[in-house]
């Protein structure tokens, strides 16, 4: 393939049209993941290229008792969005690393989803607060939770022409406070662990927890024996011992070039640790002291 | 049959010469311009250009406040235009990664720092495209070029146009932006030599010398 067709539709109903009639064709929205594989023949050529940029819907961020987040909203929008700021903390917390001002300029939450790569940082902070994603084609629209969208590395439910066009999030809960933790050499690098909680207390017993980790298994997940453990608890040191030890079991880390499979289960224990001693102070409930944070 | 995305940058398979005679007549191949997607018309005369590009298209760009004409296919990124299809070409961004990853060719869209080698050139219609080249002469440099200078801020020296489109652009937007905040912002761009320390210097200095002129 040499030359392709690059199509710029200016409403989503054309562009999965497209999508429909053409089903070689990429979508391409800010390009930093797509553009980079495609030099690098990660993908073959596509025929078509359907780009999302002009798609007034895909770039909205709409405030009701959901959060819809269009899917090409640049990550640099939503770092400063006060609504994401105040429902997902721990989505703002990652944004702040995410990439470089550079990638963060143009890549979008749809985007980095879509590319279903283990270590995306804006999963775990999505997971833990229960985000749905709006998917679309021409056959119609459905709702799917994150944590169903993820199939394995580059793998989602996406079927054929179908693209991600919000991802949703319901009000916030009285009471909930969420924190994002990354470890990563130098900045820029992708992660090597990375940790996101989020706590619901009520006086002192934590009502809600979610927990989840990217970087440290096939795809971004949930580690729901860490929130089983913390759940009904007082969010004492035994309750976050208990959650920090559970987390062994619940990842499958690879060995590669950022680091080994046993520094990356040890990290992802410690990040949970400072998670929950982070939100200490938000919550009242979980112990400050002790807990050989290294 | 492949070809590099990016017509600029045939390092795997061609020489640039001998990559740039074929260019030419896959170019010749292509040129239909503006047909609808659909058998309607679009929604409204689009001013950022047709909504379907194949083969070679003439964009308009404008470059550090010049309007320039470029012909460019839809698999052209900004900096293998400024390269490559501009005559005279503006060689000042670097290519280096080719990937969105070391920062040299950063350069200025619409205020905001980008990556010129992810950046498809059809797509910048209308948009204020800043280059290196926009920012000083010689003989009379910006303030972060000459702070670059006074403090020997690069070493090979092929970072160094990104590196100072990034402080620049950051400087500009944050004029109070202390050295944690400069960091941050132009933690996008890498230095194999490893000047940073001089580089975080002199854009201190750039910094301080913007606030005079304020």
């Amino acid at each position: 393939m040499t030359c392709i067709a690059y199509h710029r539709p200016t409403s989503l109903g054309a562009a999965l049209e497209l999508a429909a009639e053409n089903p070689d064709a990429r979508f391409i929205a800010g390009g930093t993941d797509l553009l980079v594989k495609l030099r690098k023949r990660v993908h073959a050529s596509p025929a078509a290229l359907i780009s999302l940029r002009r798609i007034d819907e895909l770039a909205r961020v709409e405030v009701g008792e959901c959060l819809r987040i269009g899917a090409a909203v640049p990550l640099a929008d939503l770092a400063v969005n006060e609504h994401v700021r105040e429902r997902l903390p721990a989505l703002t917390d990652a944004l702040a690393t995410f990439g470089s001002r550079q990638i963060r300029n143009v890549a979008t939450l749809g985007g980095n989803l879509g590319n279903a790569s283990p270590g995306s940082d804006a999963a775990p902070p999505l997971l833990v607060h229960d985000a749905r994603l709006e998917l679309r084609s021409t056959s119609g629209v459905r709702e799917i939770p994150l944590a169903e969208f993820f199939r394995g590395p580059g793998e989602t439910a996406l079927g054929a022409g179908e693209i991600v066009t919000a991802i949703l999030v319901d009000g916030p809960s009285e009471g909930a406070v969420s924190v994002f933790f990354r470890k990563s050499r130098v900045s820029m690098d992708i992660a090597i662990a990375s940790v996101a909680v989020l706590l619901e207390v009520d006086g002192t017993r934590c009502t809600k927890a979610r927990v989840a980790a990217g970087a440290v298994a096939p795809t971004p997940l949930r580690l729901e024996a860490a929130e089983a453990a913390l759940e009904g608890t007082a969010l004492d040191e035994a309750a976050c011992a208990a959650a920090v030890a559970s987390v062994d079991a619940a990842i499958a880390p690879i060995s590669d070039v950022r680091a080994e499979e046993w520094y990356r289960r040890h990290v992802t224990a410690v990040l949970l640790r400072r998670a929950l001693m982070r939100l200490a102070g938000s919550t009242a409930a979980v112990p400050t002291g002790g807990g050989g944070v290294s | 049959m492949s070809e590099p995305l990016d017509s600029g940058t045939p390092r795997d398979t061609l020489s640039r010469r001998s990559f740039l005679k074929g260019a030419g007549t896959v170019a010749a191949a292509g040129g239909v311009l503006g047909h609808p997607a659909h058998g309607e018309a679009p929604a409204a005369p689009d001013q950022d250009g047709p909504e379907t590009i194949e083969g070679t298209v003439e964009v308009e760009l404008n470059i550090n406040g010049e309007t320039v004409q470029v012909e460019v296919e839809p698999r052209t990124t900004l900096l293998s235009a400024l390269r490559h299809r501009l005559q005279p070409p503006l060689t000042g961004s670097k290519e280096v990664c080719d990937r969105g990853d070391c920062g040299a060719c950063t350069v200025s869209i619409d205020g905001k720092p980008a990556y010129s080698c992810l950046q498809l050139a059809v797509d910048l219609k209308g948009k204020e495209i800043r280059t290196i080249e926009g920012l000083g002469t010689p003989e009379r440099m910006s303030p972060v070029q000459d702070a670059f200078c006074e403090h020997d801020a690069s070493m090979c020296g092929f970072c160094t146009p990104g590196f100072v489109m990034a402080t620049t652009v950051c400087l500009e937007k944050h004029p109070d932006a202390d050295l944690d905040k400069i960091k941050h912002e132009i933690s996008g761009n890498l230095c194999r030599c490893g000047t940073y320390p001089h580089i975080f210097t002199a854009a201190l200095d750039a910094r301080d010398r913007m606030r005079e002129d304020r």
